[in-house]
């Protein structure tokens, strides 16, 4: 869930969580698009991060905070019914497929309905095609992918993590749709729908002023 | 029992079987050299003085607790305001009249064993804990009392408000024994959800400040509702462990290679990663607190991670992570595993599990188990025959893939054996140093005599050589000046009177 946490100063500025899930099958590159993304290196011998299974990156747009915890994902078949457990509770999904496999295109068509299933319309869908670099061995094409895309609701993205193409604004744009879904649902807490469940979910919204004065011993035992 | 073996002995003086009290009956080894009557006294006095001092504990505790609560009594009730601020806690409030007296009794029935062991015998005799391990236990929890109080001592005001709704809710819990577990879980995230609302409000929106307070009091709280809420007896939390273990010990056949796991575990630092990433998954069991068992979890996946870096060259990914997580578990066989899920799901505070890397690790963890509950022939890429072979035990698909690929099958060999083996060597080498080091020791040795010996004769051959003269000692310096006598005589001093 977004979960959101004041500021500090006295104005209240945000701070968003999202968690976002990594799909895709073993070869398409998953892996090299966020450590291209979040240590900016490609197949490089001095990767520093021990692991590329939870990566995390802080950004700020707009003037808000906002903080993104990849969560890779087995990708393998055998593994395939347990995507439910990994992605319960995500404001966003990376679906990564290789241009040049038409088969991990397939998988990724497969995971897109899952998560539409469990997750309805909550959820921001990227759908990427990596490794544009090899364009000349293309198998997917750029009409029947961007159609299907469209076809779903999700939005889709041409990336190189070898040349670090296309990345950048991927992320950025997921995170800027996830904050409007935020967003979305925090007006409808204001209007008092569903106000336990949006707080189970994680979403808090946090409002200094009102209560301030009432808070005991708020304004003299801490600095 | 121990001193058994002392008795063995062929020779057993008249005296040390008489009681070490020297009342003139016979000592028991097992009453530790005593007679029946004297050990008696003696375990009666060293209980008696036991008693007194969890009693002084006790009273110590309850100072302190009273202390708190009239404090924050003193501090809260005449001022309207914090009423509404403890609104999210007014369902409490009912029971502060007769807050004193309940405190009494509580801190009593926590120091009678008899009342701690009753509800569990009802129900499951053999699950009585034996005195020493619920002793510890207390031990344990007085212990976590305490740090959490001196904690809250820095919060001055709100630390012994906190205190007191710490309190209030855990002794509500114990009067919601009979309710389901989600229930349980149910009350206690609520109360996270509530106390860190508040929390939150107080300290301006700093959410770090609220973090590290938060997972004081989930620490304090679990701490004390451990032994009730884990593994309660409305689930059958205790029947999964067991249907888990069998099932883990039932796949005991299942290989690295099947699992397609990216370990070589003949690199020692990788087996050594392998060891330590077991033992931490076990470890978890022993934690109560649901944060520190996430820890344990996170602690085995860095595990994991290094060996995979270790033997790959190139960070893990999750294709990499959860096959490898799979093959700890299969290996571990971690003690009641889904207790301990089920625990750490319902009561850990949930900022750690939805969104941080605790949390990440956890999910795979879950992910592991759920794969091993549903693991079949296709999963591990076998044929159905196969799959039932190996489970029923009438094949071992080890010696099987021995013969298959006999030729490279270093890998298959057991990585102990082959350890063994490095390790023999090495003893063999360090045997072959220290006689060489022996040897050259040795040589020294008689160089070092020769050395002294040629000394010596060398010394003596040049006293030989040159012997010692002796000389006549030297007379007095103007002994030969014969002119002496030819000087004229000193002069002597001369007296003039005037």
């Amino acid at each position: 869930g977004a979960r959101l946490g004041g500021g500090s100063g006295c104005c209240v500025s945000f701070c968003y969580s999202f968690k976002v899930v990594l799909l895709g099958e073993g070869c398409v590159g998953k892996t090299s698009l966020v450590l291209r993304y979040c240590e900016n290196k490609f197949n490089d011998k001095h990767i520093t991060t021990l692991q590329a299974s939870f990566l995390t990156k802080k950004l700020n747009i707009t003037g808000k905070r906002v903080n993104l915890a990849i969560w890779d994902t087995a990708g393998q078949e055998r593994f395939h019914a347990l995507g439910p457990i990994y992605y319960r509770d995500s404001n966003g999904a990376i679906l990564v497929y290789d241009v040049t496999d038409e088969d991990s295109f397939q998988k990724v068509k497969n995971w897109v309905k899952e998560l539409r299933k469990m997750l309805g319309n909550e959820i921001c869908l990227c759908i990427v095609g990596n490794k544009i670099d090899l364009e000349k061995e293309r198998h997917v094409s750029v009409e029947e992918a961007e159609g299907y895309a469209e076809s779903v609701g999700a939005k889709h993205y041409h990336t190189s993590a070898k040349l670090n193409k296309g990345i950048e604004e991927l992320f950025l744009d997921l995170c800027k749709r996830m904050m409007e879904t935020a967003q979305a649902e925090e007006r409808m807490k204001g209007n008092g729908a569903s106000q336990f469940g949006a707080a189970r979910r994680g979403v808090q919204i946090v409002d200094d002023e009102p209560q301030a004065a009432t808070a005991a011993g708020g304004c003299c035992s801490s600095g | 029992m121990s001193q058994r073996s002392e008795r063995r002995g062929i020779h057993v003086d008249q005296s040390e079987l008489l009681c070490k009290k020297g009342c003139g009956y016979y000592g028991n080894a097992a009453w530790q050299g005593l007679c029946s009557k004297c050990w008696r006294e003696e375990y009666q006095r060293a209980r008696q003085k036991q008693i007194q001092e969890d009693w002084a504990l006790a009273e110590k505790l309850q100072r302190e607790e009273e202390e708190a609560a009239y404090a924050s009594n003193q501090g809260t009730q005449p001022t309207p305001p914090n009423q509404s601020a403890l609104a999210p806690f007014s369902k409490f409030e009912e029971k502060k009249t007769n807050e004193k007296t309940r405190k009494v009794t509580t801190v009593k029935k926590f120091f009678s064993p008899s009342s701690r062991t009753t509800p569990k015998k009802e129900s499951h005799e053999s699950k009585t804990p034996s005195p020493s391990i619920s002793r510890q236990s207390s031990i344990e929890t007085d212990r976590v009392s305490r740090d959490f109080v001196d904690f809250l001592k820095s919060l001055q005001k709100l630390g012994r408000e906190i205190h007191k709704q710490c309190r209030v809710f855990i002794e509500s819990m114990a009067s919601k024994k009979d309710l389901s577990a989600d229930e349980l879980s149910e009350y206690v995230q609520d109360f996270y959800q509530n106390m860190s609302d508040r929390l939150l409000t107080h300290f301006k929106g700093s959410s770090e400040r609220v973090e590290c307070v938060m997972d004081q009091v989930e620490k304090y709280i679990m701490t004390r509702l451990y032994k009730s809420v884990f593994c309660p007896e409305t689930t059958d939390d205790e029947k999964k462990d067991l249907a888990t273990q069998n099932r883990i010990r039932a796949l005991h056949w299942v290989t690295i290679q099947m699992l397609c796991v990216p370990l070589d575990e003949d690199i020692p630092e990788v087996s050594d990663s392998v060891v330590k990433a077991i033992t931490d998954v076990i470890e978890m069991d022993s934690k109560r607190v649901p944060r520190d068992k996430l820890a344990c979890i996170t602690s085995c996946s860095k595990h994991i991670f290094n060996a995979i870096r270790v033997t790959k060259r190139e960070p893990a990914s999750a294709d990499d992570f959860l096959p490898t997580l799979i093959y700890i578990v299969l290996k571990a066989n971690p003690p009641r595993l889904q207790s301990n899920i089920q625990y750490i799901t319902r009561f850990c505070n949930p900022s750690r599990l939805m969104t941080g890397e605790d949390g990440y690790y956890f999910t795979n963890l879950c992910c592991a188990v759920a794969f091993i509950e549903k693991l079949d022939a296709q999963s591990l890429n076998l044929s159905p025959e196969d799959f039932e072979h190996y489970m029923s035990g009438l094949a071992s698909p080890s010696r099987v893939e021995e013969k298959s690929t006999w030729p490279q099958s270093s890998s298959l060999v057991s990585p102990g054996l082959t350890q063994m083996y490095h390790n023999l060597e090495l003893l063999t080498g360090l045997g072959e140093r220290q006689q060489q080091v022996l040897d050259g020791a040795r040589g020294l040795q008689a160089e070092m005599e020769e050395w002294q010996e040629s000394v010596k004769q060398q010394v003596h051959g040049i006293v030989e050589r040159y012997p010692l003269e002796v000389r006549p000692p030297a007379l007095p310096i103007d002994s030969e000046n014969t002119e002496n006598d030819r000087l004229p005589p000193p002069l002597t001093p001369q007296v003039f009177a005037g």
